[in-house]
């Protein structure tokens, strides 16, 4: 510092503030370069998935990498939806994201709305319980939780798909830290004018904690969405199979039917682009407290 | 004076202290009510469902039939001499010893770099977030394809004049295709969580360090590194624990095969349960899955909490 400040000549000042401009704007230009590399390895993939699935038979074995369908066809759609039964598959997904979405933003609401303002004996020890089963691993729980559900004859059923889905440990915890910032006066007018706990959580808490209801939602339905190893465990008749499930048997055939296998995968997509396009801010939002809270 | 007080305190203050518990519950009930469902459900389906994983684990069980004889600690045994499950532990570690490192320094230089761009952060945001939120079974039915002989990857390497392999048919490339896809398809959300991590360490270090003269690269590790430390350990034990139980990629793109050299800890533990009913056996082999991951988890946060915290 005290050299270039006691140099003489300002031209060699100039020069080196020049110099390193330009290594700074050379840097910037390999980043930029380096991460559209990157961004293009990630878009491609799915563009091709969104042109194949328009293509015709013919046009997509000769050209399977070009990304405008000659000329576009709906008829893999046909083809996924009848004879690759994606239309069972997407209602059945439809329905076991719907019901685990409300059922369980419903229970873990209450467990976290009794948790953050209830001062029931017992609060805290049962609250470390709940939270303690966030470190167990699926792996080991997935065996007995098949056996309980087939001891409680819900094998092959839709209860036995949604039904382990209806609380989640991460949700109570997610939802009890925002109510915990609520502020308690809220709460005690509502009491004052006669609310019971349940009055004050369904017509106070409830409509305060939006942003974290919709955030824990947007987790809940992308899990449940791209779920994959419970139904394909609990189930055995594909007429109760998930798209997850219903696309990896496209695959058990066989030949692998690829355009169908497009037309599935841009069909199962397509709500999570929709999610993603909507809900953008909460999605990073949410992850992005799930990593600092680590 | 509080100290001869004492003797005829506890059987006072036990008995108001009951009193009070009991004033407290008549007021508190409800809370017992509201917790219930949740409650009934995290029993059943964690702690019923470990205690019931450990008991079968020693015993031979399947569903049907209904003799369930004890064998002590057979079921361990039989997994520890096990070439599948020895093949299977193998792969897992190098997945894991490959991944978790290689995610976490992609997702990190992302995070930085993008951080120094100005035009299109947001856009290099939403794009490299698309294989996070796409279903693992889409992304992995993709690359089946892309890693065709034929197919995208291949077509890639042709034109840098190399001969790509047969990836998912070939022992030798098989596992590390898996580990490509699954690198790839996870940067992106680790990149979020390090960006949320640099956003909160305050701008002043950086202008302190430039007024000091540090350069980029000095910058980097004596400030960021130090302050982004809760985002790594994150980033780290997570990772570690969800590649440890790797199945859904393997399971769509190789089966495990070919030759068993993508069989993973997981995949062996559904084959058993699921394929042969040896419920008791697979559980055997979760429970030794679990003690590994444990092992790693403990390890990792000792030595990340002992460093000093800047």
């Amino acid at each position: 510092m005290a050299r270039t400040l006691s140099s003489p000549g300002s031209g060699e000042r100039e020069q080196s503030k020049l110099l390193l401009a330009a290594t700074r704007r050379s840097f910037i230009i390999i980043v930029y370069v380096l991460l559209i590399a990157l961004a293009f390895s990630m878009i491609f993939p799915y563009l091709w998935m969104l042109a194949n699935s328009f293509k015709s038979r013919t046009d997509f074995f000769t050209n399977p990498y070009s990304v405008i369908p000659m000329p576009p066809t709906l008829s893999t759609y046909y083809d996924a939806l009848t004879i690759g039964r994606m239309g069972v598959y997407l209602g059945n997904s439809i329905l076991y994201a719907a019901a685990v979405l409300i059922v369980q933003l419903l229970i873990d609401s209450l467990a976290a709305y009794s948790f953050a303002r209830v001062d029931f004996p017992g609060r805290e020890t049962l609250f470390l319980a709940v939270l303690a089963t966030l470190m167990l691993p699926g792996s080991v729980t997935l065996i007995p939780t098949f056996l309980i559900a087939h001891g409680l004859g819900l094998t092959n059923t839709f209860t036995g798909v949604v039904l382990p889905g209806f609380a989640g440990a991460f949700g109570i915890f997610l939802l009890r830290q925002f109510f915990l910032n609520i502020p308690r006066e809220l709460e005690d007018a509502a009491r004052i004018d006669g609310s019971g706990f349940f009055g004050t959580y369904w017509r106070i808490m409830l409509p305060l904690a939006k942003p974290a209801m919709v955030t824990l939602g947007v987790f809940i339905f992308l899990n449940e969405w791209s779920s994959f190893v419970w139904p394909l465990i609990i189930l055995s008749d594909w007429k109760k199979y998930p798209v997850t499930v219903g696309i990896a048997l496209f695959r058990d055939v066989n030949q692998i039917n690829w355009p169908a296998v497009f037309a599935g995968s841009t069909i199962v997509s397509f709500p999570i682009v929709i999610l993603f396009v909507l809900a953008q801010e909460y999605i990073i939002g949410g992850i992005s407290l799930s990593g600092l809270k680590g | 004076m509080t100290t001869l007080a004492q003797p005829s305190q506890p059987v006072q203050s036990r008995a108001s202290r009951q009193r009070e518990l009991w004033r407290r519950f008549r007021k508190t009930w409800p809370g017992y009510l509201f917790i219930s469902p949740a409650g009934l459900l995290i029993t059943v389906f964690s702690y019923i469902a470990i205690i019931f994983s450990l008991y079968i684990s020693f015993h031979q069980y399947d569903i049907i039939s209904e003799a369930r004889p004890f064998e002590g600690l057979e079921n361990y045994t039989r997994a520890l001499s096990d070439k599948l499950v020895r093949i299977s532990f193998r792969n897992t570690f190098i997945y894991v010893i490959v991944i978790v490192p290689s995610i976490t320094i992609i997702s990190l230089l992302l995070a930085v770099l993008g951080n120094q761009v100005r035009r299109g952060r947001a856009l290099f945001r939403t794009v490299f977030f698309i294989p996070t939120i796409t279903p693992i079974v889409v992304t992995s039915m993709l690359w089946v394809w892309l890693y065709e002989p034929t197919g995208g990857i291949n077509r890639l390497l042709e034109m840098i004049n190399i001969e790509g392999p047969n990836w998912l048919f070939n022992p030798a490339t098989a596992l590390p295709a898996i580990m490509i896809m699954t690198i790839w398809g996870a940067v992106g959300y680790y990149m979020i969580i390090f960006l949320a991590g640099l956003a909160e360490i305050p701008e002043v270090f950086y202008e302190a360090a430039k007024v000091d003269g540090a350069g980029r690269w000095h910058t980097f590790w004596s400030i960021t590194i130090p302050l982004l430390r809760n985002s790594l350990i994150f980033a780290f034990v997570t990772l570690t624990i969800a590649a440890f139980q790797v199945f859904t990629q393997v399971f769509i793109m190789t089966q495990g095969g070919p030759m068993n050299s993508t069989q993973t800890v997981q995949m062996v533990v559904y084959h058993y349960a699921f394929q042969r009913f040896e419920m008791g056996y697979a559980s055997a082999i979760s429970w030794l899955l679990f003690g590994v991951i444990f092992f790693f988890s403990a390890l990792q946060l000792k030595l990340f909490i002992s460093r000093e915290l800047y």
